[in-house]
């Protein structure tokens, strides 16, 4: 070959060769698994976290990703405990992955966050409440939604301020009556309501859990009836939330107020099942769309866009849960990853540790501190997030607003005492 | 009084529904001889239609009653010739175990053709009862009351009066003779599994104003259809009747006077108990608690 | 109901080809050679969870079929078997410190006595009657395991502490695990082989084919289902044990499940009821088909992975009717005859 040649061969190689080498690095994807139930009876919750989560992606990526490296999701379906297990186990053996984000239900998110630890693999929990979940000593678990208890404390707090004021009756007068669906959810509410209310010194007439596949509420708003709360806290996923709320209607069942806590009363589609029945009920939930003056400016366009992606893709806003597994998973992508070189289990839950974002930050309304066996209620938590928003919104004519707490709420609560169902 | 009245009434309005759900099922069995574990699915098909009718044609389900319970007579066919039929001469085992794989096959076709959302139709006379006294009962409830009552009437005189309903009943006591006096056995249990399949399809129309549509929601209803079918005696339709009757008011009363989270438990139990005291079920016929399936 | 093969004319050699009833075969020599291998070759993890479930399936399968297939005892109920095994030794380990190791069988005896009592209860119903109360029983197990949330951890389920120790029945590899669930299946099914061809083998068979002509020879039926479904239970019971151990992690809406019930009488169905070998063929060929098709196909959402099973079943019900085992038998006598 003649030496110009030559040369300009080797010299065209180096340049292209430093090239591969400068921005090989820079391309590889960051890899996450994400576990949600795609199949069998946790499947909306499955689909519609995973749909915010991938609004959450698409946006990060268009920006550029996370310090040039795109985001890349594995998704696993896990339609039962043992399939968490073993799906976890899988992505993170098989595919590699050291960071995990789930899981749909509350259920699910025990099973996936303990194979994900006994792997060492940093775990982001979006949907996922009981209160177990950071009670057990885990190091790489990180739950960024409220805790079970939060949601229960919540109804509660509304219940005995502004709900008893609005009622005309003292804290202590107060009928106040718990319903729970079977669950884990469920029934981790229920326990802390009940718990609550002892603290409180507050009244429970009515305390009862039922199974999921129930079809019949007759006999639940019966003994309702018979013991005429004022106040009725339910704790129910949306088949059951719609059939109760059609007995009550039928056996005339009046009560002054009906706390739903996050599941089938906050399902956005609720009031496409039951019209205007949903009208004045509240529900203790992760905002789905907070006051906006909670928000700084460039959260809430990142909110404004969320709920337009996901309007426009499911043809309806999103649910408490949804909101909060895009908020989590923004908050992971620009918090958390911008900080991390290695993005190794440990790495990141350093970064998270370190985390103090005040309530607001994320698009949900919430902030980030998370308990690392230093919170004075329980030194044994470690990885719940003390600043996870949640408030009571109520179905209302005019939309879904914030009445509870009162930095975050957009109105005031209405139709206190609910009118008759004659009268409605 | 009030209380045990309306607990009652509306376990007994429940429980007719239950039992028009569960006739379908008992005539295949008491017929056939075999159980469809996809019946479920077929509800939940069938109540999705009635739904899509309703919502995109502006009927009610009641009136979806005209179209659906054709579709699902010869979706019954459909069924019957690919999977029943050459099911039949097998152990039994294999139809129970072929018509789950068809619930599971189902249940995840509807998951991935519509989604996991609910699906819902509008209340009849905006969702009000009617008042009995102190009672309540909304017309929805009583309508499928109603038609649980007139299809258990409307099979017995079939069964009684008609050429079809005769061979239907030789064929139940005994195949191979009534083979022999010229009733065309397969075309019956086509006949039969498809009216089966029709049945389920009228219940879903009077069951979609009162419950949900999502893929799984077979689920909920497939295990009370067993009890109910088992119950009552195999093969007896008024025996259905009778079990819907008392799983409804069972698992009304004990929910109210136990505790809600026992009420299946309950009807589970009074099952059991039938079944140590009158094995062959409620209305069943002497001995045949001790027909072998294999028979 | 398949009884096992005819007696095969010797073609030279003491050892059969395929499985038969009272000796042991080259293929399942073969077979077990094979397992053998798949717990000591190192594979990756995620394919050792598919190898520890198929064993552990295989044994309760196994396990299912000496009540189900051999006693004629067709239940769908036997998770609640399982289930009891599951819990009780997880209970006695998280609140009493009691190891797994002896757990175990405390469960598995609990679980006995439960089939037991079970079997007494239904003893005059036969067919739909009997299965369909075995479905009620576990359905009455389950609701009561998912209210008597103290002891059981209701809802929220029951977490075993991952803590690795032997004494703790918890191990860090996965081949120890695969070892465990291999050594669980072999020696039911040895129990199962033996079972099959004992004299009490045949008053099973006997009972179970033809119950008054068994009354007539002396057999007395009741008493030889009762052990049968003792047995059956017992073994479905440490089952529910080593599940409890691998995946650490119990809730009594899909333990106790009828889902998981039906499952126990899916495998040995597909493989062949009434033969020992059925049942393990059952489970090794649904098990990591179920598993393999919702890792491949579980990410594409939507139940597909489901779907594609759902239809495998119903197919190969329809086409292996006496099972893989039978299928394998009748191979076996096409190939003996000769071609026609």
């Amino acid at each position: 070959m003649p030496v110009a040649l030559r040369s300009a061969t080797f010299a065209v190689a180096a340049v292209a060769l430093l090239g591969t080498a400068a921005t090989g690095r820079a391309q590889e994807p960051i890899r996450i698994g994400v576990l949600q139930p795609m199949t069998g009876p946790a499947t909306k919750n499955g689909t519609e976290n995973y749909t915010a989560m991938q609004i959450a992606r698409d946006m990060i990526n268009e920006r550029g990703g996370v310090n040039g490296r795109k985001v890349d999701f594995l998704l696993a379906d896990i339609p039962t405990p043992t399939a968490a297990i073993s799906e976890t186990e899988r992505l993170t053996t098989k595919d590699g992955v050291k960071i995990t984000l789930g899981s749909g239900v509350s259920l699910l998110a025990v099973p996936v966050s303990q194979a994900a630890e006994r792997h060492g693999v940093f775990h982001w929990e979006t949907a996922g409440a009981a209160d177990i979940i950071t009670k057990r000593g885990f190091k790489y678990t990180f739950q960024v939604g409220p805790a079970a208890y939060r949601y229960g404390q919540a109804a509660v707090d509304l219940t005995l301020g502004e709900l008893a004021k609005r009622l005309g009756k003292s804290p202590a007068d107060l009928r106040i009556a718990l319903l729970w669906e079977n669950r884990a959810f469920g029934k981790s509410v229920g326990d802390s309501i009940r718990a609550y209310a002892k603290e409180k010194s507050v009244n429970l007439v009515y305390d009862e859990g039922y199974d999921q596949f129930l079809t019949d509420m007759t006999p639940i708003v019966q003994r309702l009836k018979d013991v005429k709360p004022d106040v009725l806290i339910a704790i129910s996923f949306p088949n059951d939330a719609i059939l109760f709320q059609r007995k009550a209607k039928e056996l005339d069942f009046n009560v002054g107020a009906l706390v739903g806590v996050s599941a089938g009363y906050s399902n956005p589609d609720l009031r496409d099942s039951i019209g205007d029945m949903v009208n004045g009920i509240f529900v203790s939930d992760f905002a789905a769309r907070v006051n906006p003056k909670a928000l700084t400016p460039d959260t809430l366009k990142i909110a404004d866009e969320f709920f337009k992606r996901y309007d426009d893709k499911m043809k309806r806003p999103p649910a408490g849960h949804a909101s909060s597994a895009f908020s989590a998973t923004w908050a992971l992508f620009t918090e958390v990853f911008p900080k991390a070189k290695s993005y190794e289990p440990a790495e990141l839950r350093e970064i998270a540790l370190k985390l103090d974002l005040p309530e607001g930050s994320l698009a949900n309304g919430s902030g980030i501190k998370f308990t690392n066996n230093d919170w004075p209620t329980d030194p044994k938590d470690a990885g719940q997030n003390l600043r996870a928003s949640i408030g009571v919104w109520q179905w209302q004519k005019t939309g879904n607003n914030q009445v509870f707490p009162a930095k975050l709420a957009t109105t005031e609560p209405v139709m206190v005492p609910l009118p008759n169902w004659s009268q409605r | 009084m009030t209380t045990i009245g309306q607990l009652v009434l509306s376990g007994l309005l429940i429980g007719g529904i239950y039992a028009l759900m569960s006739i379908g099922l008992t005539l295949i069995f008491g017929v056939l001889r075999i159980v469809n574990f996809a019946h479920g699915e077929f509800l939940m098909i069938a109540m999705y239609g009635a739904w899509a009718m309703t919502r995109y044609l502006g009927l009610n389900p009641y009136y979806a009653i005209v179209a659906i319970v054709p579709a699902m007579f010869l979706f019954g066919v459909v069924v019957h010739r690919l999977i029943v039929m050459p099911a039949l001469d097998k152990p039994h085992l294999v139809v129970v175990f072929a018509t789950m794989g068809l619930s599971i096959l189902m249940q995840n076709v509807a998951l991935m053709a519509l989604s996991a959302d609910l699906q819902d139709v509008p209340p009849i006379l905006g969702g009000r009862s009617f008042t009995f006294g102190p009672f309540y009962a909304k017309p929805e409830l009583l309508i499928g009351f109603a038609v649980a009552l007139a299809c258990t009437l409307g099979l017995r005189f079939m069964l009684q009066a008609t050429y079809l309903g005769k061979a239907i009943r030789a064929t139940v006591q005994d195949g191979e003779a009534a083979q022999l006096m010229g009733v065309p056995v397969p075309r019956i249990f086509l006949i039969t599994f498809a009216a089966g399949s029709a049945l389920v399809g009228l219940s879903a129309c009077v069951m979609m104003p009162l419950f949900s549509v999502f893929p799984t929601v077979g689920l909920n209803f497939v295990l009370i259809a067993f009890v109910i079918v088992v119950l009552g005696g195999m093969g007896s339709i008024e025996g259905a009747l009778l079990g819907g009757i008392c799983i409804g008011i069972v698992q009304s009363l004990s929910s109210y006077y136990i505790a809600p989270a026992f009420g299946q438990m309950f009807f589970f139990m009074l099952f059991l108990l039938v079944m140590i005291f009158r094995p062959a079920g409620l209305l069943g016929r002497k001995g045949e608690a001790t027909l072998g399936i294999n028979d | 109901m398949e009884a096992a093969a005819p007696r095969a004319k010797r073609r030279g050699g003491r050892w059969r080809l395929l499985p038969e009833r009272g000796t042991l075969s080259l293929f399942e020599l073969v077979l077990l050679a094979v397992c053998v291998a798949l717990v000591a070759v190192p594979l990756p993890q995620y394919l050792q969870d598919v190898v520890i479930q198929t064993f552990l399936w295989a044994g309760l399968a196994l396990a299912w079929n000496i009540a189900g297939g051999f006693a004629g005892l067709i239940s769908f109920g036997h998770a609640a078997f399982f289930g009891v095994g599951a819990y009780t030794s997880s209970i006695l380990a998280a609140n009493y410190g009691l190891t797994p190791w002896i757990g175990l069988w405390i469960g598995g005896l609990l679980a006995a006595a439960f089939g037991a009592v079970l079997t007494l209860v239904c003893a005059r119903l036969r067919g739909p009657f009997f299965i369909l109360s075995t479905l009620a029983a576990a359905e009455v197990v389950r609701i009561a395991a998912l209210n008597w949330a103290s002891l059981t951890g209701g809802a929220e389920g029951l977490s075993i502490l991952p803590i690795a120790s032997i004494a703790n029945m918890v191990f860090e590899s996965k081949a120890t695990y695969a070892a465990l669930m291999l050594g669980y299946f072999v020696l039911i099914y040895a129990i199962t082989k033996t079972v099959e061809g004992s004299r009490y083998g045949y008053y099973l068979f006997a009972a179970r084919d033809d119950e008054e002509a068994a009354s007539a020879a002396g057999v007395n039926p009741l008493l030889a289902r009762t052990g049968a479904m003792c047995l059956s239970a017992f073994l479905s019971g440490i089952g529910g044990s080593l599940f409890a151990q691998y995946f650490l992690f119990l809730d009594p809406t899909h333990v106790i499940s009828p889902e998981l019930s039906f499952q126990f009488a899916l495998l040995p169905a597909l493989g062949g009821l009434g033969t020992a070998i059925g049942p393990v063929l059952g489970s090794f060929v649904i098990t990591p088909l179920s598993e393999m098709l919702r890792s491949y196909f579980g990410g594409a959402g939507a139940g597909l992975h489901l779907a594609i099973y759902g239809g495998v079943l119903v197919v190969v019900m329809l086409y292996f009717p006496s099972g893989i085992a039978g299928a394998l038998q009748r191979l076996a006598e096409r190939r003996r005859k000769g071609p026609p």
